[in-house]
C-alpha cells in the first residue's frame, strides 16, 4: 500500500522519560526530548469555576469533549522540548502526560506530538505514516484514543501500534524472547512468543530509573549536599577562579526545581553507578560491610561543587535487584507503604517465565533482552546473568543479551520500530485512514494485535 | 572539469569550483526580485518592487526562484555548457527534513540534468574547513542559528539545537533602536544591513554593557544625504546574542546553550568537543564576538574550557564568512574522484531517495 522508499514513515516512541522520534530506516531517532510539557496557567478567566480544574485535576480533561478541550487549552500555555524547559518562567509547572504507564492527560500527549512532527523533525503529518509503540499492557481504550487523535487532529494517512517489547525483540531480530524494559518510569518484564506478547505473564513494577534517580537525590541530600538547579546560580567574572553567585527567583514552582535538580542527578547517576558483582551472602548482614570501603569518585557539579560518591554508587542500582535496600535510605522510608509487594528485577523474570508454557521456557532463559535507558548501566548484564544462574533451575541455561552500545539499548525500542516500518512485508499492514473511517476506532484491535 | 559548490544561505550564495584554498568565486546575495513580464516597459510607475527569498531560515522554500537563481548561477556565473553539466556539492543545514533534499536532488537531476550530486551538512564541512573531524560547530548565519557536535563527521542530531535567530532579526532590532533615537530620519532595510555590518560590535562583557549607556555618540552620513548617531545600538545588537531576552525571546545566551547541547553527548567526548569549537557565520565576524564567547565560554565549566579553533594558515582570510564552502570543496575533492556520489544513473534506478542511502 504505501511504498517503503517513496514515503517515509516515522516511529514515535513515547516513554515515560523522554520522547524518541525519528524516521523509519534510520539507525536512531532524530529527536529525543523529555517527555514531560512545563505549563503556565493563564489566569485571564471568563469562567471562574473553571480555573480549578487546571491545576491539577486530570479527570475532567479526559472525558471532556473537544470544544470543551479547547477553552481549556486556551488557558495555559505548553513548552515542549528540551530547549524550551531549560529556560526558566515564573509558574512553570512540569506535569507529566503519563500516570502509572497509561495516558492521563491527552492535551499533553498532543503538545509533545505536536512539538515532535513540526519543531524537531519538521514534516507535515499528513503526509508520513505513523508507527507509535505502546507499552505492553495498554488498554483498549488507549489504543482507541491514540487512533482517534492521530486521524482526526493530525490527519494521517496510516497508523500503526506495536508493542515495546515486540519492537526490542525485533531490534535484535528475534521473534521470541523475553524482554526486561528498564525505562524512566517503571521496568517492565514480558515474554514474547513470534511476535505475539504473552499478556498473562508480563510482570512489572514501578522502579524505574526516576525512582533510583529520587534515591540517589534524598540519599545525598542526607549527607548534606545540596544539588543546585542550573538557574539558581550565577557565574562572576574573577580572574582565575570561580565565584559563583547564588541567584534567587522566588516564582520558580517546587515541580520545576524538582524537575532541574532530576536532570543534574540523573547524570550522576548515568555516570558513576553501576551494580555490583561481588557475590552476596545475605542481604542483611553485607550491608554495612560491603558498603563501607569503597574508592570515591569525584564528581563536579554545575555549579563548580565537587562531590565524592562512594557507597551510592553501587547502592542505588542494587535497589533494582533488591528493592527493600530503598527503605534504607533515609527519605525514603514511606516506600515500604507504596509498593509492599514488589519484587527485585531476578524474581520478576522467574516469577514471569514461570508463567508461561513450559515448553517455550528454556527459549525464553537462552534469549534474555535488556532494553530502556536503567538497563544501560555498565556491568547490569553480567550482575543479572549471575542472579538469574542462582535462582533457574538448573536444566537451564540462562543467557542475557544486550547490545554493547549504551545507545543502542537506550532507544532498542525505537530502533525496532524503525526496522519495522521498513520491512516490505509490513507494508499492508498499515491501518489505514479509510479503514478508520469505515470501521471506527474499535477496529485498531483487530489490525494491530 | 571541477566538480562545483553551491552553499545556499539566506542571504548570501556562496558558490564556485572545488578549489579549496580560495574563496568562492561567486558570492550573491539570494534575494532576488520579481520582474513582471510585461511586453511595454515604458510605465515604470506600474512596478511592484516584490522581493522574492527563495530561501528562509536556511531551508529552501520557493523552488521556483531557486531554480532561476541556480540557472543563472550555474551557466551564466560558473560557465556550464547545456548539455555538458558537470558534478554538484550542496550543503545542507542541520535538520532538513527529508523531503526537502528528495526535491533538490529531482530538482538537480531532472531540470538540470547534471552527472553528479551530493549533499552534506554545513556543520560538517565547517569541520573541515579547519581540519578537523570532530569538534562543535556554532554557526550563526542570517536566518538561523546551529549548534552541532560532531563526533568523527556524523553530526550527534539528538544533542544538537537550531534557533530560528539570525542576521535578520539582529537588523530588524538595530532598525528599531534606531528609530527610537532618530525619529525623524527614515533608513531603508538595506541600509541598516550595511550600518550593521559596518558599526555592531560585542561588549567586553555583561558589565561593560551596562557602561555603555553612556558611551560617545558618533555620526554617520547615510547615502542618501541623512544624518544619524549611532551610540549605544551598536553594542545592543552583538549583546542579543548572548542575552536573548533583548530580542524579546525566552532562551538562554549562546554559551549557555552550547554547554548545555555538549553535556547532553556522553562524557567521553566533553573534552573533545569542547576543545575543537568552530564559529562561523557571517555574524559570527562581528568586531569582539570572539573574544566575548571565549571569555563567556571560560566560566562555564571549570574542568575544560572550551576552545576556539584558528583556521590553518593557508585557508584564506574571513573563513568564518564561508567555511562551509570551503569545507565542501574539499569534500568534493574526496567524493568525486571516488565515485561515491549520487550519478544520474543511479538516480533513474532508485528515484529522489537515493540521496538518503548515498549522501550522509
Amino acid at each position: 500500500m504505501y511504498g517503503g522508499d517513496e514515503v517515509s514513515a516515522i516511529v514515535i516512541d513515547l516513554g515515560s522519560h523522554t520522547c524518541k522520534a525519528g524516521y523509519a530506516g534510520e539507525d536512531s531517532p532524530k529527536a529525543v526530548f523529555p517527555s514531560v510539557v512545563g505549563s503556565i496557567d493563564q489566569m485571564e478567566v471568563d469562567e471562574p469555576a473553571n480555573a480549578d480544574k487546571n491545576s491539577g485535576s486530570v479527570e475532567s480533561k479526559n472525558n471532556s469533549k473537544s470544544l470543551d478541550s479547547e477553552k481549556i487549552k486556551g488557558r495555559r500555555k505548553l513548552y515542549v522540548g528540551s530547549q524550551a524547559l531549560g529556560y526558566r518562567r515564573d509558574n512553570m509547572e512540569v506535569l507529566s502526560p503519563l500516570k502509572d504507564g497509561i495516558v492521563a492527560d491527552w492535551d499533553l500527549v498532543d503538545s509533545i506530538w505536536d512539538h515532535a512532527f513540526r519543531e524537531c523533525l519538521l514534516i507535515d503529518p499528513k503526509e508520513h505514516p505513523m508507527l507509535l509503540a505502546e507499552p505492553s499492557s495498554n488498554t483498549q481504550q488507549q489504543r482507541e484514543r491514540t487512533a482517534e487523535l492521530m486521524f482526526e487532529k493530525y490527519k494521517v494517512p496510516a497508523l500503526f501500534l506495536a508493542k515495546n517489547a515486540v519492537l526490542t525483540s525485533f531490534a535484535s531480530g528475534r521473534a521470541t524472547s523475553l524482554v526486561v524494559d528498564s525505562g524512566g518510569g517503571s521496568t517492565t518484564v514480558a515474554p514474547v512468543h513470534d511476535g505475539y506478547v504473552l499478556q498473562k505473564a508480563v510482570a512489572s513494577s514501578p522502579i524505574g530509573g526516576e525512582f533510583l534517580t529520587d534515591c540517589l537525590m534524598k540519599s545525598l541530600e542526607s549527607k548534606g549536599i545540596m544539588i543546585k538547579p542550573r538557574y539558581s546560580f550565577k557565574r562572576k567574572n574573577r580572574p582565575g577562579e570561580f565565584q559563583t553567585v547564588d541567584v534567587d527567583f522566588p516564582n520558580t514552582t517546587e515541580s520545576y526545581k524538582l524537575y532541574s535538580q532530576r536532570v543534574i542527578a540523573s547524570d550522576i547517576k548515568e555516570c558513576v553507578c553501576e551494580p555490583q558483582i561481588l557475590h552476596m551472602m545475605s542481604f542483611g548482614h553485607v550491608l554495612k560491610s560491603a558498603y563501607s570501603n569503597i574508592p570515591m569518585t569525584p564528581y563536579e557539579l554545575p555549579d563548580g561543587q565537587t562531590i565524592e560518591i562512594g557507597a551510592d554508587r553501587f547502592k542505588v542500582p542494587d535497589i533494582l535487584f533488591n528493592p527493600s535496600l530503598a527503605q534504607t535510605i533515609p527519605g525514603m522510608e514511606n516506600f515500604a507503604e507504596i509498593a509492599p509487594s514488589v519484587r527485585g528485577l531476578p524474581q520478576m523474570v522467574i516469577e514471569s517465565i514461570n508463567k508461561c508454557d513450559v515448553d517455550i521456557r528454556r527459549e525464553l532463559f537462552s534469549s534474555i533482552l535488556l532494553a530502556g535507558g536503567t538497563a544501560s548501566m555498565q556491568q547490569l548484564k553480567e550482575r543479572l546473568e549471575k542472579d538469574l544462574l542462582e535462582e533457574s533451575p538448573q536444566a537451564a541455561r540462562v543467557k542475557v543479551l544486550a547490545s554493547g552500545n549504551a545507545t543502542e539499548r537506550r532507544f532498542s525500542v525505537w530502533i525496532g520500530g524503525s526496522i519495522l516500518a521498513s520491512l516490505g512485508s509490513f507494508q499492508q499492514m498499515w491501518f489505514s485512514k479509510s479503514e478508520y473511517e469505515e470501521h471506527g476506532a474499535s477496529y485498531i484491535q483487530r489490525k494491530c494485535p | 572539469m571541477e566538480a562545483a559548490v553551491v552553499d545556499a544561505g539566506s542571504k548570501l550564495l556562496k558558490a564556485g569550483p572545488a578549489i579549496p584554498d580560495q574563496a568562492p568565486s561567486m558570492i550573491l546575495p539570494t534575494q532576488m526580485k520579481r520582474m513582471v513580464e510585461d511586453g511595454s516597459m515604458n510605465d515604470s510607475t506600474l512596478y511592484e518592487d516584490i522581493t522574492v527569498d527563495p530561501i528562509v531560515r536556511g531551508f529552501i522554500r520557493d523552488w521556483d526562484a531557486m531554480e532561476d537563481l541556480l540557472h543563472h548561477v550555474l551557466y551564466t556565473g560558473l560557465g556550464w555548457e547545456m548539455g555538458n553539466e558537470g558534478q554538484i556539492l550542496f550543503t545542507d543545514p542541520l535538520a532538513t527534513p527529508k523531503a526537502v533534499r528528495e526535491q533538490l536532488v529531482q530538482l538537480m537531476f531532472e531540470t538540470f540534468n547534471i552527472s553528479g550530486f551530493y549533499a552534506s551538512e554545513q556543520a560538517v564541512l565547517s569541520l573541515y574547513a579547519v581540519g578537523r573531524i570532530s569538534g562543535c560547530t556554532v554557526d550563526i548565519g542570517h536566518g538561523k542559528i546551529d549548534i552541532a557536535p560532531v563526533i568523527e563527521g556524523a553530526v550527534h542530531h539528538i544533542a544538537s539545537r537550531r534557533f530560528e535567530i539570525g542576521g535578520i532579526d539582529l537588523t530588524k532590532l538595530l532598525a528599531e533602536e534606531l528609530r527610537k533615537s532618530n525619529p525623524q530620519v527614515n533608513i531603508s532595510m538595506c541600509d541598516i544591513e550595511k550600518i550593521k555590518e559596518q558599526f555592531s560590535c560585542c561588549a567586553e562583557d555583561e558589565l561593560a554593557y551596562e557602561k555603555t549607556q553612556n558611551h560617545v555618540t558618533e555620526k554617520h552620513i547615510l547615502p542618501d544625504g541623512q544624518v544619524i548617531t549611532i551610540g549605544r545600538e551598536r553594542y545592543t545588537v552583538g549583546e542579543a546574542l548572548f542575552q536573548p531576552s533583548i530580542l524579546g525571546l525566552e532562551a538562554h545566551g549562546i554559551v549557555e546553550q552550547l554547554v548545555r547541547s555538549i553535556s547532553t553527548v556522553s562524557s567521553d567526548n566533553h573534552r573533545q568537543l569542547l576543545e575543537n569549537t568552530v564559529l562561523c557565520g557571517g555574524t559570527a565576524s562581528m568586531t569582539g564576538f570572539e573574544d566575548r564567547f571565549q571569555k563567556e565560554a571560560g566560566l562555564c565549566s571549570s574542568a575544560v574550557r572550551p576552545a576556539l579553533v584558528k583556521p590553518p594558515e593557508y585557508m584564506p582570510e574571513n573563513l568564518t564568512m564561508y567555511s562551509a564552502w570551503v569545507g565542501g570543496a574539499i569534500l568534493a575533492k574526496v567524493v568525486f574522484p571516488q565515485n561515491q556520489h549520487a550519478t544520474k544513473a543511479d538516480y533513474d534506478e532508485t528515484g529522489p531517495s537515493i540521496v538518503h542511502k548515498k549522501c550522509f
